[in-house]
């Protein structure tokens, strides 16, 4: 044991549990992340923690990670109670973590990764801060093996498999809880959503393996996954733990049901009343991208909303992006409004009358340092210029109504974008497309990520009121309650395959056939 | 582009009753609409400008007696044509460091066809250097090559072909140029007509920025061109057309070294303004990284730039250590004018 790591307590019982949590509660102002979770993890023990997006499961990992600081709560370790102020707090009593976007750098080896995190010199294998290769790749080789993975220590993380990446992941925080001589908790955060299904088989039966020398929580959408490999399941739902079962007494369906509750509420979706037969908006017919999505096809009517459901690694968010020429297809055809789109640049699609809600609305959606009034009026200008000249006239009208009609909070449209909150940002990223006549397809992808109830409910009305002048949109839904409350058609993909289509008009489906065909 | 101060249709109220209690969960943003850093940044230059000039005024009176703001005007000229191509390169994430030997180049097309065609020579000189300016732009945006890189290699271009079409010598007009003339010898409230002229252009050039389209676009593209691109801005369009003005604003440097010195060569007048230019761009508070410029303040980048050896002189600071001066002023401009927040990317 190195001198940085805190002796361990004499009262410290090895029976105790790796990790107990009482009560633990923390709300982020109106919106509740989690709500009064106890739980416990026994050592050798592997654990699933299943749940919808927005259950809370995220914000849970972050204060087991020392993220998020909770609001009230205790948080135990191996029978000692800790607090987790920083992600090295959480570290120094073996909780390791596996994030769902990896964390590598992808231009060094995987030794050097591994040997990266090593807090003293003696664990980053160097000398007077010079690397001592050998030591460095033994090391890595002998941590990789524990692991069970025969990756070079060698080799260069970018030039390896996804899955070999996770390994190598993986035995990176092991290490550092090894150096501790506790029995490491390791948490996998949805960690096959974008493996190959074989790739995936390798992982279980390291997880499997990972056993014997500690305790693993696992967090995934793959229910059948879930059950496969856990001794036990733990289900959120909206920042609560609403069940925790022993894999033996389960079903999958129970699952399913606990997971989404059983209140089911009113539709607030559009009247399919007036959407006639007409020619479709979109038409995707047999588009492919490698390693995305195969063979989709799927029309949208003007006035209709169509919801792709699926979890991440379907490709449902690269196909929206091909429809808007953020990203290609390698074959098949996208038509809108009866024109081929191959090789649309967005700037294109733009001026044709596609319009994209992107799911990073920081990066893609907004230019933070222009005004909110600027970017309202970013896309579509020409409801406000006088040949190549703003008018600024005009433009202030414009831009007062929609702020009136979007119920943008601070009604200051010449203040930095960026300086609104998400909500209020995402109001005037949909308005930017709105306010185009010639908008005829509206693609969003993940439109209320991050909202608060009152701009989810603002930018819902908005949606609807598109559709009912006759716009089409492609939605992807944060959750599965959100498509079935929006959609007139929701359509299922996974692992890049359209596996079910319903009209909600005619079909009475439940989340529980969606997530059937979703996992 | 924070020129909200300077716009007489700012409105200068606070905001609405509305935006004092936001309800609904809705996080209230600063009330204040601009920062103190806001203020600086719009007003900055100007200061730095007039503090420098009072300095030498103070301590040498007779520089204004004495003719030295025409001086300091026609020192300022030419830097200041140079950094308004600089300032619509930077203002959209880019840099172009190929301007000053284009103008030079420019220089030498213009004196050799002087004679012979007359004002059209005007034409093709400030055409052949805007064609140039374009290519760069079409490089860029479409070979994708960054444009450090890419205008380092046309620097290089640049200067060999004024070398190979000088023969190495200094290149005189051919002919008369009195129709240049007029640019450096007539003057308005004692300074030179070609820096009024140049103020103008920088007038145009901000109502450009402000108050047009491609203005918008391109202060866009250079805060968040991937923003900007998925709200349908022709990135590609907005480079090209930026770096189409950076070498429409060398040609005019040319044309300006044959009004003043009847020549051109290769070392000569115009061959070291690549930096002045920057300086003074950044100096007028344009960000070198992008989608920020005022062209109203580079004047005053651009005087400022023009003051320093002035200002040193003045102050007994010998020859050898004016370059300190300089280097001095513009990290503390720049320092003093950025936006700094923790966790950003530091180029």
């Amino acid at each position: 044991m190195t001198s940085n790591v805190p002796s361990r307590d004499h009262s410290v019982s090895v029976d105790a549990p790796a990790l107990r949590l009482t009560g633990i509660t923390k709300g982020f102002g109106k919106v509740r992340g989690v709500e009064d979770i106890s739980l416990e993890i026994r050592n050798n023990e592997v654990v699933g923690l299943i749940g919808e997006n927005g259950a809370g499961k995220s914000s849970l990992l972050k204060i087991l990670t020392g993220i998020y600081q909770p609001d009230s709560g205790t948080i135990e370790a191996h029978g000692k109670v800790v607090r987790f102020r920083r992600p090295q707090d959480s570290a120094a009593v073996g909780i390791g973590v596996v994030h769902q976007e990896q964390s590598l750098l992808t231009n060094l080896s995987v030794a050097e990764n591994i040997a990266m995190t090593g807090a003293s010199a003696k664990e980053k294998g160097t000398k007077f801060g010079i690397y001592r290769w050998k030591k460095i790749n033994k090391e890595a080789e002998s941590v990789l093996a524990q692991v069970g993975s025969t990756v070079d220590p060698r080799a260069i993380v970018g030039d390896l498999p996804f899955a070999d990446r996770q390994m190598v992941e993986i035995a990176r925080a092991l290490r550092v809880d090894e150096a501790l001589d506790v029995p490491p908790l390791l948490i996998l955060d949805e960690p096959t959503s974008i493996l190959e299904r074989n790739e995936t088989e390798t992982l279980e039966r390291e997880i499997r393996a990972l056993k014997d020398v500690g305790s693993v929580i696992f967090v995934s959408h793959r229910l059948d996954e879930v059950m496969r490999i856990c001794d036990r399941i733990l289900v959120m739902r909206h920042g609560r733990l609403v069940a925790d079962r022993v894999t033996a007494d389960v079903t999958q369906d129970d699952l399913f049901r606990l997971m989404i509750g059983h209140e089911s509420r009113a539709p607030k979706r559009p009247s399919a009343d007036g959407l006639g037969a007409g020619q479709p908006v979109l038409e995707i017919k047999g588009v492919s991208r490698k390693g995305a999505y195969r063979d989709v096809s799927l029309n949208v009517l003007p006035g209709q909303c169509v919801a792709i459901v699926g979890t991440i690694g379907s490709g449902r968010e690269e196909l929206c992006r091909a429809v808007f020429g953020a990203d290609t297809c390698d074959s098949g055809q996208i038509v809108v409004d009866g024109k081929e789109t191959r090789n649309w640049s967005m700037r294109t699609a733009v001026r044709n009358g596609v319009a994209y809600v992107p799911a990073e609305r920081k990066v893609e959606g907004m230019v933070g340092g222009l005004t909110a009034a600027d970017n309202l009026t970013l896309a579509y200008p020409g409801t406000a210029t006088v040949g190549p000249f703003l008018s600024p006239g005009a433009r202030r009208k414009l831009v007062a109504d929609w702020f009136e009609t979007l119920d943008v909070r601070p009604r200051d449209p010449k203040l930095r974008l960026e300086r609104f909150s998400g909500g209020n940002q995402q109001k005037v990223v949909l308005g930017k497309w709105l306010l185009a006549e010639q908008l005829k397809l509206l693609v969003l992808d993940h439109p209320l990520r991050g909202l608060d109830a009152g701009a989810a409910e603002t930018v819902n009305a908005q949606v609807q009121a598109a559709c009912s002048r006759g716009v089409a949109v492609l939605l992807i839904a944060d959750t599965i309650e959100e498509a079935l409350d929006t959609a007139h058609v929701i359509v299922v993909m996974r692992d890049g395959e359209v596996t079910a289509s319903y009209d909600l008009s005619v079909d009475s489906t439940t989340a529980v056939d969606l997530l059937e065909r979703m996992v | 582009m924070n020129t909200e101060i300077l716009s007489p249709s700012s409105p200068t109220t606070t905001m609405s009753p509305e935006s004092e209690a936001p309800k609904g969960g809705n996080e209230a943003p600063s009330r204040r609409r601009f920062t103190a850093l806001d203020i600086w940044q719009a007003i900055g230059p100007l200061v730095v400008c007039l503090a420098l000039f009072a300095l030498v005024v103070l301590r040498n009176p007779a520089f204004l007696s004495g003719g030295g703001p025409g001086i300091l005007a026609l020192q300022a000229t030419f830097i200041l044509l140079i950094a308004l191509g600089q300032a619509s390169v930077l203002n959209v994430g880019s840099i172009d460091l190929s301007n000053a030997a284009l103008s030079v180049l420019s220089a030498m097309v213009l004196a050799m066809t002087l004679g012979s065609l007359g004002p059209l020579a005007l034409v093709l000189s400030i055409g052949l250097a805007t064609l140039v300016g374009v290519i760069n732009g079409l490089l860029i945006a479409y070979a994708q090559v960054p444009s450090f890189a890419l205008t380092l290699g046309t620097l290089g271009v640049l200067q060999a072909a004024s070398l190979v079409i000088s023969n190495a010598t200094t290149v005189y007009v051919t002919g008369s140029n009195a129709t240049l003339n007029p640019l450096f010898g007539t003057y308005f409230a004692k300074l030179p007509l070609a820096f009024w002229f140049s103020v103008v252009l920088a007038v145009i050039m901000w109502v450009v920025f402000r108050f047009t389209r491609a203005g918008e676009s391109m202060t866009a593209v250079g805060l968040n061109e991937k923003g900007a691109i998925f709200s349908g801005i022709g990135n590609r369009r907005v480079k090209v057309l930026a770096f189409g003005l950076s070498g429409f604003f060398a040609g005019l440097v040319g044309v300006m070294i044959i009004a003043q010195g009847g020549a051109a060569s290769s070392f000569g007048l115009g061959s070291d303004l690549l930096l002045p230019g920057i300086a003074a761009a950044i100096v007028g508070g344009t960000a070198i990284t992008g989608g920020r410029t005022n062209p109203l303040l580079v004047v005053f980048g651009a005087l400022t730039v023009a003051l320093i050896p002035i200002a040193s002189a003045v102050l007994h600071v010998p020859a050898t250590a004016q370059s300190l001066v300089y280097g001095l002023v513009i990290i503390i401009a720049v320092a003093l004018t950025i936006r700094r927040s923790a966790g950003t990317v530091i180029k």
